[in-house]
């Protein structure tokens, strides 16, 4: 059966926008990224911490700050309920296992208490792979 | 009725290598000094659960020590020490450590760190088995290299929240969300010093061609490790306390880099089996 990619990105804007720690400190927690799961690629672009849009069909030239690439298999592990030891995290994954983080990781850097909030949200939503 | 904690702090004056340190440190309990290391970037709260345990302080001198820079420990007031980087070195970590020892007068105490304290534990059972009973490296390794890192004190970003959420997913995912925020919370507080700490972590530290020389009979060495920590992975504790003479390894299971501060109550279950080992070991 086809995953609903577009059911999926409601989802996780849902998710992420009634989110009471992101809201706590929600404020300039804007930037672009791509969740690049090999077989199906998002563009999630925020904006004082809400979603304003997911790219659920990202074209070669569409933009964003940095991207998470990973295989499907460790996209599926994220989204458990709760994740195997290494594949916890951005960090744990990237020094452990095949989750690689490219682009420009200052604005990951500058966004990652939100980011990190907002990733974990992944074992709520699933993903779409 | 005042609510108080059994737990009390001090300050002590210490000169180690040159250097004027006024040490603050937390303790409660009485019976075998059992010292403490905070992790990296970091401070002593992380030991607030063992320093309240009433059934460990019952037989131990609980003493939760703030590392020069950390917490209420002040860079060293002699030197202008904002004119220079701060590195910490494997020789100047064991110096402190023995130097605040001997300044309590503490008689065959048994040493417990995690993280960077684990991998000073090392250390001091390498160097100094004379003066301690047992060492607990906690989360540690002969070699932890990775984690020496510009992003911690990036001027172009929130450096408080980047070492905070850049240690997060250290811990495991089934830990109190208290204790992870209180734990995230401390790591903003030592942004400037992470860093540092960490040149001795993952730079300075490297015990690869020196284990052997390690008598765990001489001087009883526990190690433990999360299951959850990507930093220090089990198989790498693993590897380290075989090459070490008698040397003992105590797998945690669901649990991270930080368990004494982000599941007490799951790390207190290994600790009592690490004091029991050590007990048998010493004939204590």
């Amino acid at each position: 059966m086809a995953i609903d990619v577009k059911g999926w990105a409601s989802k996780f804007k849902s998710l992420t926008d009634s989110d009471p720690t992101i809201a706590a400190m929600g404020k300039y927690y804007t930037c672009t990224f791509m969740y690049d799961m090999t077989d199906r690629k998002v563009i999630v672009e925020m904006h004082d911490g809400k979603v304003k849009h997911i790219n659920t069909d990202p074209q070669p030239l569409d933009a964003y700050d940095f991207a998470l690439r990973a295989s499907a298999r460790t996209w599926r592990e994220f989204a458990q309920p709760v994740p195997k030891p290494m594949f916890h995290g951005i960090w744990a994954a990237s020094f452990r296992e095949d989750l690689k983080l490219e682009g420009n990781l200052l604005v990951l850097m500058q966004n990652l208490r939100n980011f990190t909030v907002q990733f974990e949200l992944l074992r709520k939503s699933g993903v779409p792979v | 009725m005042a609510r108080h904690s059994p737990v009390t702090g001090r300050y002590v004056t210490i000169d180690v290598d040159g250097l004027e340190y006024k040490v603050f440190y937390l303790h409660n309990g009485t019976g075998t000094p059992l010292v403490c290391q905070h992790t990296a970037g970091c401070h002593n709260h992380q030991w607030r659960g063992l320093l309240e345990d009433e059934e460990i302080t019952k037989n131990y001198n609980v003493i939760a020590y703030d590392l020069a820079r950390h917490g209420k420990s002040d860079p060293p007031l002699n030197v202008e020490w904002w004119k220079s980087e701060y590195k910490l070195t494997a020789d100047h970590y064991v110096n402190f450590i023995v130097k605040f020892c001997d300044a309590l007068e503490l008689d065959d105490p048994i040493f417990m760190g995690s993280s960077f304290g684990g991998n000073v534990a090392l250390q001091l059972a390498l160097r100094r088995p004379d003066r301690f009973k047992a060492v607990i490296p906690v989360e540690a390794a002969d070699y932890a290299p990775g984690f020496f890192l510009d992003w911690w004190r990036h001027p172009h970003a929130n450096a408080a929240q980047v070492c905070a959420s850049g240690v997060w997913d250290l811990m495991a995912p089934q830990s109190p969300d208290m204790d992870r925020w209180l734990t995230w919370h401390y790591y903003t507080q030592g942004s400037e010093v992470f860093k540092g700490d960490l040149h001795f972590y993952s730079v300075d530290h490297d015990l690869r061609r020196e284990l052997e020389d390690i008598d765990g009979k001489r001087c009883p060495v526990v190690m433990m490790t999360g299951t959850y920590d990507y930093l220090t992975p089990p198989e790498a504790t693993e590897n380290t306390a075989r090459r070490i003479r008698n040397g003992v390894y105590i797998e945690m299971t669901d649990i991270g880099h930080f368990p004494m501060s982000e599941n007490y109550p799951l790390f207190r279950v290994y600790l009592k089996e690490a004091l029991r080992i050590i007990r048998d070991r010493t004939g204590d």
